[in-house]
Parts: structure tokens; sequence; C-alpha cells
């Protein structure tokens, strides 16, 4: 028996002759962030997509909490918030009726969840917008919705792809307490994300997948020992362990070149 | 920059502004839903395809269908009828004038809420030939539609009356109506997207709303009663433009666009007009005036979307942030009524069972009294319309589809919500079939008050049923899709047809009203039943 909040067994999605997943295997632990790290097309999103049961896997199998995602989904999505790369709402809704809605479904007690709505979207600035129609918010707000909506329920395991992507400053900073709040009462955070620096200071754990697999994972000491690289930086071992420091530097020339030559003509 | 090749470079930001658009309303992608794998329903790329595959031919299905509205009023005197063209003109005008709003209304969403392009903004040309694109793309809008409709009507009057000069005046008058329903359906977008959509929900905008969504529901009243009735409207419009009775004639004259068809008609009575007739020609030369500033305006308004657009939106501030909770099912109708009722076009979907029975009746409103029989198709025509509910109302999900899928929600709870909205839809017409039997035309049996309570039961079901099939199973061989989606609506019409069927031939055997009630209610009743008992198990 593991105390992982999340697994995947031999996760395998294609689609046709691509292969997006091809038998990944992971594990978070309670109180634990883990970084999926990877260059795009990696399989990211396909990861947590699938954990939040907006897909179903080609082979393999996905637990949340000890529930299998695919066969008993209702308990495992009732475990997950999940906040989407690019923010997936009902665009017509204002935010005060898709959160009155969400909190309908998901059946909450209404006076702890009001108080929980109304901490939040002050938090998050949000307030002023709740009586707009989605579709007229910036990116911004649409994202504060969004990982609004996955807080509400307080649940166990958060799934963030991207998640402060479009944020401002004051609100990453938010986000990030709140993460770290949320794994130190025991839940766990599955986060992807390609930006290096994020990775290195939120995570307790990152994951590198490339082409569908993870390649590498722990800490960034067993990373930076796994590629053979004492003291180097996650962008240095993120390139080493997925063979593009080459392929990166032959692109740089290629471009550099024809740069000068534009500037020659 | 040259005005033909602005016009090849319009092309592009049309087609993004008509994909935009149809994207932006989910609901709009119903009739394009079909051919698609309800497997993935809600994924973008299929969203996109979909959208990508309505733009492409929607405006060439939508020409088809105005050009042969266009031209069926005039098929009656084509065809040896004697009396005048001007009814003919008028209704042929009306159609056309209604389905250029119908349709401009639906593409020019992303219009007025994003401008044609604000790539183009962004690209190293002129500010007034980033305008005269964006004129161009507007007229790329309505195009075929306009070009295609006042051909048909210039065609059919020239030789119907085999006179060039009546066949110019329709020119004209085609010309009007046409500048006039581009125009209309500019500010009807405007206000309703920019106003409502794009500003905080208050009494206010729920006023206007419903307002909005009356006028529309007028026009498509109108449109739908044009096309039921055009055999006797001709007549008549003909007959009261006959009569003596100067003042009928002389009111009518002065009316839009009863003006332009008794304008053209004159014309082709010869150089002497009635006293009617010249009412009509000076409304006419006012119509033409009104269409000339409504053009201006229209011109001057789609120059400046690029500027107007980006401070469409205002949001007003609110302090309270507290929601309101319901139970499942409720909230899952709640979320889905918000959403179909945020474009007009879904929005009137709502109301159309209660319009179809309205017309149903109308068009038997010469009876002294209610029929078993009209009861019957009322009821049996409403209910089918209902079942275009379902198919809306899972287009309605777009991209958002995927926000519900990540929650813990069970099948059934999504199913009976849009049941339960398709059911609701209907009930209005119900209640016009029970109004009509108490305020207007006593029942000739007493046991026709059931039928419309055992519709009741066959919607719910037939509803239930398709949405079922349209969430839950993929259609199998991509070169089946349509067929296989048509087959999932033909499942809802026949469970709506088969109680009614079933008092049909019960009649026909016993001639006993209440035997075929009672078998009308069973059947419903068990289909209920079946129905239920499948989305369990499924």
């Amino acid at each position: 028996m593991t105390d992982a909040l999340i697994e995947t067994h031999g996760l395998t999605k294609t689609y046709g002759s691509f292969g997006a997943l091809n038998g990944l295997d992971l594990g978070v632990m309670s109180g634990e962030i883990y970084g999926l790290l990877g260059p795009n097309g990696a399989g990211k999103t396909t990861t947590l997509r699938i954990t939040a049961g907006l897909i179903e896997p080609t082979k393999g199998k996905v637990t949340v909490s000890g529930f299998d995602a695919t066969k008993d989904p209702l308990h495992a999505k009732a475990q997950i918030g999940y906040v989407a790369e690019i923010p997936i709402l009902y665009e017509s809704l204002t935010p005060r009726e898709l959160l009155g809605f969400e909190a309908s479904v998901r059946g909450l007690a209404k006076d702890s969840m009001n108080r929980r709505v109304r901490q939040l979207a002050e938090a998050f600035e949000v307030t002023s917008a709740f009586d707009t129609p989605i579709a007229t918010l910036s990116m911004g707000t649409k994202q504060k919705v969004a990982i609004i909506a996955a807080l509400l329920h307080q649940p166990p395991v958060l799934l963030l792809d991207e998640p402060l992507n479009s944020l401002d400053a004051r609100s990453s900073r938010i986000l990030k307490e709140l993460l770290s709040l949320h794994v130190q009462r025991g839940g766990a955070v599955l986060f992807s994300t390609h930006v290096m620096e994020i990775a290195q200071r939120l995570c307790s754990r990152i994951g590198i997948i490339f082409r569908g697999k993870i390649v590498a994972e722990g800490d960034l000491n067993q990373l930076r020992a796994r590629a053979g690289e004492k003291d180097a930086t996650l962008e240095e071992v993120f390139m080493k362990l997925t063979n593009e420091a080459s392929e990166v530097e032959n692109t740089v020339r290629t471009l550099r070149e024809s740069f000068f030559d534009d500037e020659d003509r | 920059m040259k005005t033909a090749d602005a016009w090849r470079l319009s092309a592009i930001p049309y087609s993004e502004m008509a994909f935009k658009s149809i994207l932006q309303n989910s609901s709009n992608m119903w009739w394009g839903s079909f051919g698609r794998g309800s497997s993935e329903a809600s994924g973008q790329e299929d969203l996109v395809r979909r959208a990508l595959r309505i733009a492409r031919f929607d405006k060439l299905v939508i020409t088809v269908f105005v050009i042969a509205a266009a031209g069926a009023p005039f098929l009656p005197q084509a065809m040896g009828a004697s009396y005048g063209i001007s009814a003919s003109v008028t209704l042929s005008l009306a159609v056309s004038f209604a389905l250029i709003v119908l349709y401009g209304v639906q593409t020019l969403s992303s219009f007025v809420t994003s401008g044609p392009s604000p790539v183009l903004s962004t690209l190293p040309l002129m500010q007034e030939d980033v305008s005269l694109i964006n004129l161009l793309s507007f007229v790329r809008t309505s195009d075929y539609l306009v070009v295609g409709s006042v051909a048909c009507q210039v065609f059919f009057v020239s030789i119907l009356t085999s006179s060039i000069l009546s066949g110019l005046f329709m020119l004209l008058a085609g010309a009007v109506n046409s500048v006039m329903g581009v125009g209309v359906a500019l500010w009807l977008s405007s206000v309703f997207y920019r106003n409502i959509m794009g500003s905080k929900q208050g009494k206010r905008g729920g006023a206007l709303r419903l307002a909005l969504l009356l006028a529309w529901g007028v026009v498509v009243l109108g449109i739908g009663v044009l096309f039921a009735g055009a055999g006797y409207l001709i007549p008549l419009v003909q007959s009261v433009l006959a009569s003596p009775d100067r003042l009928t004639g002389s009111i009518l004259s002065l009316v839009y666009p009863f003006s332009l068809g008794i304008g053209v008609g004159s014309i082709a009575h010869g150089f002497a007009p009635t006293l009617v007739e010249k009412f009509a020609l000076g409304a006419m030369v006012v119509y033409f005036l009104i269409a000339v500033a409504v053009s201006k305006w229209s011109t001057s308004s789609v120059a400046s979307f690029p500027e107007n657009a980006s401070g469409a939106t205002r949001s007003e501030r609110t302090h309270d942030a507290s929601v309101a909770l319901h139970g499942p099912v409720t909230a899952y109708a709640l979320k889905d009524l918000r959403a179909a009722s945020s474009n007009l076009t879904s929005a009137f979907l709502l109301t159309l069972p209660a319009f179809e029975t309205l017309i149903i009746l109308l068009m038997r409103a010469f009876l002294p009294t209610l029929g078993t029989s009209t009861v019957l198709v009322a009821m049996t025509l409403g209910g089918m319309v209902s079942l275009i509910m379902p198919l809306v109302l899972v287009s309605t999900e777009g991209t958002g589809f995927d926000f519900a899928k990540t929650m813990p929600l069970r099948m059934r709870t999504i199913v009976s919500s849009k049941a339960l909205i398709t059911t609701a839809v209907f009930l209005p017409a119900v209640a016009i079939v029970y109004l009509e039997s108490l305020l207007a035309k006593p029942l000739t049996s007493p046991f026709s008050i059931m039928i419309p309570l055992a519709s009741i039961l066959a919607v719910a079901a037939a509803s239930t049923l398709e949405v079922r099939l349209f969430l839950g199973f993929a259609p199998r061989g991509r070169a089946t899709f349509a067929l296989q989606e048509f087959a999932r609506m033909a499942a809802g019409g026949g469970v709506v047809l088969l109680p009614a069927t079933i008092y049909a031939v019960s009649y026909i055997f016993t001639f006993n009203h209440a035997f075929a009630t009672g078998a009308m209610f069973a059947a419903a009743s068990a289909e209920m039943l079946a129905v239920t008992e499948f989305v369990r198990h499924s």
C-alpha cells in the first residue's frame, strides 16, 4: 500500500499512428508538488487530461486517491481540482453563475462554500467581475476564475496545467502560497510547466517527460546526478536528459547565420 | 489601395469573421453537428472543424434558400394566376428582408464584438485601406444573399410584366430592401452582443434581452406566417389593394414593404398611377432616402469597428461574491438555459414549438371549433419541433463541456436536465392549445383535453432518448456519421409520433375518442418507462 494520491501505470495514448503517451509511469505522494517538465508536445497536457477524466487512455491505468479514473470516474473526479492551460469555462456564464453551477453539482454546503468563494474572489481580485460574462474577461481573469473553481471544493488532488501563464505577479504569489498550504495539509499537486525557474523553485520533485515517457525524475540534485552535471541549472539538466542540447545549438547557429546573411543583403 | 485589391484581401478577414462568429455561438453549430462523432463532441478540434465546415457552406446553403423564398411568391402568377404583381413583390421583399436579418445577426456577432480582423490593424496599412477592407468584409457577409434574391426578384418582375422599367424599379426596391435588412441585422447584433453580452447582467439587461427576443420572434414568426399562408396572403393583399376602400389602400401604401410592392406594381400598369399608387411611389422615395441614411450609418459603423470593438465591453463593479445553490439537475438546466439565451438564434429556438403551434392554429382559424385532429396535429408537430432542442443544447455545451466533464456528474443528470428543458420548451405550446379551447373555440370532443398531456409524456420520453443517444454513443464509420446523427433525431421523432399514430389507428377502428385517448396515454407512458430504464442501464 502506497500513500501516492496520483499513480499512473503504463499510461499510453495514441492518436492514429502518433503516440502522445508511451507507457508513462509516475506517482505523486501526499504532501508533494510534482512538476511535470517537458517540451511542447511531450505529453504533459495529455497526462493531466487523462488524470482529470477528460480523455480515456488507450492503455494503462490512473488512480486518484485510490480510485481508478476510468472505472470509477465519479469518485476520482470528486478528489480533483483541475486548471487547464487555456481556461475551460462556460464563457456565456458569469463567474457567479459558473461557480454556483459547480458548487450545486458538487453538492457543497452553502455557508462554508460562500465563505470560501468570497475569500478566494477577494484574494484573486475578481469580485468586481463576478457579474460579467466570462467571454468578455481578460485571459488572466479567466485563469483566476478557473483556479477558484478548482479550489472551491478543497480537493486533495490539484492538477494544474501551466497555471501561472496568464497570472499577474500578485496572483502568482498567492497561488504558490496556496499550493504550499495545500501540500502541508496532505494534498498533492501535479503541476505541468516548461518554465525551468518555476519548476526549480516550486516543486518538491520533478519528472522530465519526453516523447510521452518520464525520462528522469527526482529533486534537482538527483536530476543533476542523473545527467552527470554537478552544478548545472535545471535548464542544462533538462537539455542533457532530453538530448536537445546539440540540436538547440545547431538551430541557433543556423538562425544566426541566416540573420547575418539577411543583413549582408 | 485599389478597390479590387481590397476586395480580394477582404476574403480572408471575412472567412475569419464567419468562422469566429460560428465558433463563438456554438449553439448555431447544431446543423454542423451532423457528421461528428459524439465521443469527441466537446473537443476543441472537433468544434473548430465543425465551425469551418459551416462557415464554408452556410452562406451558400442560405443563399439557395433565400433565392427560393424570394422567388416563391411569384410562382402563382408564373403559373397563370390572374391577379396583379404588387402582393407578390411585397411578400418576396418581406421574406428576403427577414432572411437577410436572420442570417446577418448570426454572422455579424464576431464583427461587432471584435471587429473583422484585429490582425489588419497591426499590418503596415493606411487606416483608409483597413477601413475599406473592413467594409468589404462586411459586404461579403450578405453579398450572395442580396445579389441572389434581388436578381431573382428582377428576373420574375421583368418576365411577368414584360417591362424593363418595372424590372429597374424592382432592382431599386430590392436594393433598398437589402440595405435595410443588412442595417437592421447590424443594429440588432450591436445592441444584443455589445450592450447585453458585454456588460453586467442586470434587470435592465434582462428586459432588453426579452424585448430583443420578442422582436426576433416576430421576425421569425413573420417568416413562418408568410411561408405557411402565402397561398392565402397574396390574393388577400391583392384584393385589399384592388378594393374601392381607399383608406386601407392608402395606409398600406405607406407601410414598408407594401409601398415598394405597390410602387413596382404601379409601373407595370403604365404611367397612370392611382392615388394609392402615387402615395406608394412617394413613400418609396422616402424609403430610398432612409436606405441611403442606413447605408451611411452601416458604412461608418463598420469602418470604425477596429477602434469601437476593443472598447465593446464594459464591466460594472460588484462587491458581493456569494453564489446561489440548486440541485444538480436544476443547476445544469439553469446553466443550459443561460447559455442558450445568450444568443438570439438559440434563444429563439426555445420559443419555436409555441410559434409552430400558433401557426398551425392560425392556419385553421377559419374553423368554428377546435377539432381533435387539429389538437393532435398541433401537439405532434409542436413536439417534433421541440426535438431540435436536444441537439441545440448538446451543441451549446461547446468547449465548456470539458469543465462539466471534470466534475463528478452522472450521465443521467445531464440527460435529465436537457430533457427537462426540452419538455419545458414544449409546455407553452400546450398552454396555447388549452387557451384556444377555453377562450376561443370549444373542443369537438371532451377527451381531446387529454391529448396535450399525453404529448407532454411523449416529448419527455423522446427528448430523454435523443439526449442520451447524442451524448453517449459514438457513430461508427466516418462516411455514415451524418446518417447516424439523423437516425438519432428520427428515433426521438418516432417516439413523439407513435402515441399520435396509436390514437389515430385506435379511433379509426373503434370510433371511440375515450378509447383512442386511453391508448395514446398508455403508449406515451410505456415509452417514458422504457426510456427511463434504457437511460438507467446504459
